[in-house]
């Protein structure tokens, strides 16, 4: 990112129409993503009430066909449904902002400003100098909290047997 | 720097410039340019001025409240509790008018008599033993969880970081673009934690506004129903609270419970058990030790 900043426009232009290219994908170019995160479905819709189609693994790869807002619609060994962006955090932020920038209408100048500014704000990094500064906090509890979750097979079990709504 | 407090109609017109009404814009003429066309002819500034807080941002934002939280209570350690409250949520939050925030929602026991939850933006909520045990029924607690769902779906906690606050984050950044990124690393920590100071007093000192309270107490309602929960059960929960206020917790940071109840009571009269099935979730939900 930091280095984007160094290029001029001109530059820039190309180095969007070069990127456009790939993440569009024409043959040869299908991007890969690795799912970084335990228990993650491919759901039938970008939604995740919608029925599961799967469970990939934490390491999967899975092939990339398009974007959509916070969903990936993908490819894991031949079943095609959607995965949150949570599956692959990492992946998301400058990727995402990119691509609606350049699907979402054409690049204005202030295009460059956004790019660059993608990721920043309230980073990894804030929280790093954040935490550092606040000791006392309990980090260690918010990351035992975010592990609390329940599989979808667990859910619709319990949505089920209580005569809930699917 | 200190947060001003805001009355409701300076929070609301607040929360228009931050995060931009649509409702407002659609009624511009034509000729009007949209914000952002005004913001390229304006300068950066203009546009991070007006840059909504990204859901990675809100995120982060949650993490430290939660931070802030759990080292004033500790967790329930019960994991077949945590485990049902989980459920219970994730049933509701499935049917809000936000399923999927950017690492999905958590929801947390702390082992607390004080009656209490919080909504940590982002998708994280705690919700106290006392407040567990003013809950008879599933029903209930599935109320009282889609209630806090209700308040992350409308990011009414992100909502209270202070104005000036966020346009100085903006201005910071603009700074540091033109610094690549150079020496200010330490202003964005000072306003991250300023941020974390408002969500933190208007979740857990002062409470949202009265507005956010009925909407939440109204989206609640309408999730029970989509869910397949008694949608009286709010009602009924709110109707056990009522007349405990001296408590503190959760009725010192919502509006008086006689009002809400009032409200809710014409949304949905509490109602005993509607079905044979509300009887299958009390009995699960009885086994629990709370
Ligand atoms: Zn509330």
């Amino acid at each position: 990112m930091r280095r984007f900043m160094k290029l001029s426009r001109k530059t820039l232009g190309l180095l969007i129409i070069v990127m456009m290219l790939l993440l569009s994908g024409g043959p040869g170019w299908a991007r890969t993503l690795t799912v970084s995160q335990p228990n993650q479905q491919i759901y039938q819709e970008a939604n995740f009430a919608s029925t599961p189609l799967g469970a990939v693994p934490q390491g999967a790869k899975v092939n990339l066909i398009r974007q959509e807002g916070e969903w990936y619609k993908v490819d894991y060994q031949g079943t095609i449904g959607w995965l949150h962006r949570q599956a692959v955090p990492e992946a998301a932020p400058a990727k995402m902002d990119l691509s609606k920038m350049l699907f979402g209408g054409p690049v204005k100048e202030t295009g460059s400003d956004e790019v660059a500014l993608a990721g920043k704000g309230f980073t990894p990094e804030v929280e790093a100098g954040f935490r550092q500064k606040n000791p006392g906090l309990a980090y260690a509890q918010v990351d035992k909290v975010e592990t609390f979750g329940v599989d979808q097979a667990q859910l619709q079990k319990f949505v089920s047997e209580g005569g809930l709504n699917p | 720097m200190r947060a001003t407090s805001f009355g409701p109609t300076a929070l609301l017109l607040m929360a228009c410039l931050l995060w931009g009404c649509s409702g407002v814009s659609l009624d511009l003429p034509s000729s009007v340019q949209p914000a952002a066309q005004i913001a390229a002819k304006t300068g950066a500034k203009a546009i991070h001025a007006s840059r909504p807080i990204s859901d990675s941002e809100e995120y982060y934002v949650g993490r430290a409240v939660g931070a802030r939280i759990l080292a004033k209570y500790p967790l329930y350690q019960d994991q077949e509790v945590t485990r049902y409250v989980n459920k219970v949520g994730l049933t509701v939050a499935r049917k809000s008018s936000r399923p999927n925030p950017y690492r999905g929602y958590h929801f947390a026991v702390l082992d607390t008599p004080e009656p209490n939850a919080f909504a940590c933006p982002g998708g994280t909520i705690l919700i106290t033993r006392g407040l567990l045990k003013n809950c008879a029924t599933e029903d209930e607690l599935a109320a009282v969880l889609a209630h806090e769902v209700a308040h992350i779906a409308n990011k009414d906690g992100i909502k209270s970081i202070s104005q000036a606050r966020w346009t100085e984050v903006a201005t910071t950044l603009g700074t540091e673009t033109a610094k690549q990124y150079g020496g200010s690393a330490g202003q964005m920590v000072t306003l991250f934690e300023g941020s974390i100071d408002d969500v933190f007093k208007t979740i857990v000192v002062n409470g949202y506004s009265r507005s956010a309270e009925e909407s939440a107490d109204r989206e609640a309602v309408s999730i029970l129903r989509k869910a397949g929960y008694n949608p009286g059960a709010l009602a009924a929960v709110l109707t056990k609270m009522s007349g405990k206020e001296g408590a503190g917790g959760i009725y010192r940071t919502h509006p008086p419970t006689s009002e809400r109840l009032a409200k809710v009571q014409s949304l949905a009269p509490a109602s005993s058990a509607s079905s044979e099935k509300e009887a299958v979730r009390t009995a699960r939900f009885q086994q629990l030790k709370i």
